[in-house]
């Protein structure tokens, strides 16, 4: 099953929207630039805010990405950097090595 | 997803009754035709949209009500997701007529000021750059192409079969799960390949987060989402390179699937700027 079926079928001259079902793209694209310039209205704080929604909505993709073992976007040079990623995977190292002290204390025990 | 009744909501014309700000959706330097721009619905409760003149490029602008897009009012507004998408969706639409004659470097979600003089002094201002983004952009798409994996469960070798004492057990958990782990990982090899092949055709690529089940409305991984900025006169290779790729794709389990054309928001960026610059410079 693809989405082969709601693909354009020839050459459009205009931009088109997004397809109806694709909030989530949307969404992406829209508040991947950042929400609010504080053009001359004081808007500082809700800078800040505004952009943990943004995270928000996006952070359990995180998750659930590496539930499935897939980190490699982490560290591929070809995504934009992002302050939080690097400190996404030091986080990850760290609970990383803490599981595996956890998993041997266990395992010592268990042999006792 | 909910449908939403706010995208018919009527612009209230120019004598609001209350304080406004402007509102800027997106530059060009192609502008939009008037009766294009007229008829587009912007934010909840704005003026008509209208183009503002910035040195050599145009500003696509709508006045707000100030109360509604203060800073209490507007976080109060952004944090429920019905408001969210509204906001999100009038932007689009503002971004989609700017784009409607030529190039556009959408603005970010709610880029206010004070007045037109100081919106188009922002946008004077950073000209250069503006400009050489549009060019960048100009006759280019972006198109999504996301890659699902496989489900959980699809390996072989239930854990049921054989003899049911308890080391063949465990032995086929063990065998299960190894196998799960290995179509794990032909699944993310293949979307690599995908990506890898599709580079191919486009001037750039970026990739986004994997979105989570939740956003995908999906059961099943999301191991790559990407986007790409594609000349038009490629698109049709482009599209029928991916066509191809979900046939092959099919095979190993996982989908792919295309979305666009789309306005490039993922490459209207000024660090994208700064970047093909810093590459000219180097040439």
């Amino acid at each position: 099953m693809t989405d082969l079926g709601t693909w354009p079928a020839g050459p459009q001259t205009e931009p088109a929207g997004p397809p109806s079902g694709s909030l989530a793209d949307l969404l992406e694209r829209v508040l991947d630039k950042g929400i609010v310039i504080a053009g001359d209205i004081k808007i500082d704080l809700l800078d800040i805010e505004l952009l943990t929604i943004r995270l928000r909505l996006f952070i359990a993709s995180v998750e659930t990405a590496k539930k499935a073992g897939i980190d490699w976007w982490e560290t591929d040079p070809a995504l934009s950097s992002r302050a939080a990623r690097d400190a996404l995977s030091e986080e990850n190292a760290r609970l990383r090595a803490r599981l595996e002290a956890l998993e041997d204390a266990d395992t010592s025990e268990v042999a006792r | 997803m909910s449908t939403l009744p706010a995208d018919r909501a009527p612009a209230t014309g120019p004598d609001l009754p209350h304080p406004t700000v402007t509102c800027a959706f997106a530059v060009t330097d192609t502008p939009p035709r008037n009766e294009a721009v007229s008829v587009t619905p912007g934010h909840d409760g704005g003026g008509p949209l209208r183009v503002l003149a910035a040195g050599p490029l145009y500003l696509l602008v709508q006045d707000v009500p100030a109360a509604a897009f203060g800073e209490e009012a507007l976080a109060e507004r952004l944090n429920r997701p019905d408001e969210l998408e509204r906001c999100a969706r009038a932007h689009h639409r503002g971004v989609e007529t700017a784009a409607s004659a030529g190039p556009v470097v959408p603005l970010p979600m709610a880029t206010l000021y004070l007045d037109d003089h100081n919106a188009v002094r922002a946008v004077t201002a950073r000209a250069a750059s503006l400009r050489t983004l549009l060019d960048r952009l100009r006759n280019r798409t972006e198109w999504a192409v996301k890659v699902h994996g496989p489900g959980t469960g699809h390996a072989s070798g239930a854990a049921g079969d054989g003899p049911a004492d308890g080391r063949s057990y465990l032995r086929r958990v063990s065998e299960r799960r190894r196998s799960e782990r290995e179509e794990r990982e032909r699944a993310l090899a293949r979307a690599h390949a995908v990506d890898r092949e599709l580079r191919r055709y486009a001037v750039a690529a970026t990739r986004h987060r994997p979105q989570s089940e939740q956003l995908t409305g999906r059961s099943v991984p999301q191991l790559l989402n990407a986007a790409y900025l594609v000349d038009d006169r490629r698109r049709a290779e482009f599209v029928r390179a991916v066509g191809e790729l979900a046939r092959d794709a099919h095979r190993s389990a996982v989908e792919v699937t295309l979305s666009g054309p789309w306005i490039p928001y993922s490459f209207a960026r000024s660090d994208e700027a700064e970047r093909v610059a810093q590459q000219e410079a180097g040439a």
